[in-house]
C-alpha cells in the first residue's frame, strides 16, 4: 500500500500530468484502467499521495513505459529538456 | 482494482460534491461534537436532580439523537462515506486514509471508552441514576466511534474540482 508523503524528501515525483495532457487522457480514464478513485490521480499529480508499486507499475503500463519514466525519487525534469540532453 | 455498490453510488455521487469541501466537512464536525457535548450536559444536569429521567430530559434526547441522522450524513457524505463501506470498494489511497484515522485517534478512543465504563459507573454510584448512567456511558462511547469520522473529516485534503476532460493536445 502507498502512503501519504512525510515531507519533500518522502516525496514520489510523477509526469502523469504530461503524459495524461500529450495522450489526451482524463484522470477518470486512467482512474479506470488502473482501479483507482479518480480523485486518487489528483493526489498523485499533487504529490499528496505516494503509490504502492503495484500501482506505480500499472500506471507506467497504461501509458506503455517503463517505470522510471513516470515516477522517481528525485524531481522529474520536463520531458523537452530530456529528449535535448539524450540528442546532444 | 475498486467495486461499485449502490451505497457506493450514493457517496461518489456527484450532487453531493459542495458536502466535500473542508469547510463544510470542519462545520459538520464541530456540529456533531457540540451536539454530543450538549447532549453530555443535560445528563449531568438531569442527574443532578432528585427526578432524574423527565419527560423533558426525553425530549431533549430524542431530538438530539434525531438531530445526529443528518448531521452524520452530511458529515459521512463529505468523506466519501469511508469508514461505511466495504473494503472492496475502496482503492489503496482510500484504505489508507481510513488505516491512518484509525491509527491516530487510537489512544483517545480507548481512553473515551474507558471513561464511558468509568463516567456510567460513577454517576450511578453518585446520584443512583441508572438510566441516565446508560444515557452517559452510551454517549462518550459513541464519540469514541465517531473520532476516527471526525478526524478524517477534519484532515483531508480538498479534492480537485477541476474538469479534466478538456485537455490540451
Amino acid at each position: 500500500m502507498g502512503r501519504q508523503p512525510r515531507g519533500d524528501a518522502d516525496r514520489v515525483h510523477d509526469r502523469i500530468a504530461v503524459l495524461r495532457a500529450e495522450r489526451r487522457v482524463s484522470r477518470k480514464e486512467l482512474a479506470d484502467a488502473v482501479g483507482v478513485h479518480p480523485q486518487t490521480i489528483g493526489y498523485l499529480e499533487r504529490g499528496e499521495y505516494s503509490p504502492s508499486l503495484v500501482l506505480a507499475l500499472r500506471i507506467a503500463r497504461f501509458f506503455d513505459l517503463p517505470v522510471e519514466a513516470v515516477f522517481s525519487l528525485d524531481p522529474l525534469p520536463a520531458i523537452g529538456s530530456e529528449l535535448l540532453r539524450r540528442n546532444q | 482494482m475498486t467495486t461499485q455498490t449502490s451505497l457506493t453510488a450514493t457517496f461518489e455521487d456527484e450532487r453531493y460534491s459542495w458536502a466535500r469541501t473542508r469547510g463544510t466537512r470542519h462545520r459538520a464536525v464541530l456540529a456533531e461534537a457540540a451536539l454530543l457535548a450538549a447532549l453530555v450536559v443535560a445528563t449531568l444536569l438531569a442527574a443532578g436532580t432528585d427526578d432524574g429521567w423527565t419527560t423533558s430530559f426525553f425530549v431533549v434526547w430524542s431530538v438530539g439523537m434525531v438531530l445526529f441522522i443528518p448531521l452524520h450524513s452530511l458529515l459521512n457524505l463529505g468523506i466519501r462515506g469511508l469508514f461505511d463501506r466495504g473494503r472492496h470498494s475502496l482503492d489503496e489511497h482510500q484504505q489508507g486514509l481510513r488505516e491512518h484515522s484509525h491509527a491516530r485517534v487510537g489512544w483517545p478512543a480507548t481512553a473515551l471508552t474507558f471513561a464511558a465504563w468509568a463516567g456510567a459507573v460513577a454517576l450511578v454510584a453518585v446520584t443512583g441514576h441508572t438510566v441516565l448512567a446508560l444515557c452517559l456511558g452510551f454517549l462518550l462511547w459513541f464519540a469514541a466511534g465517531l473520532l476516527p469520522y471526525w478526524h478524517l473529516a477534519w484532515t483531508l485534503a480538498d479534492e480537485d474540482t477541476t474538469e479534466d476532460d478538456a485537455l490540451p493536445a
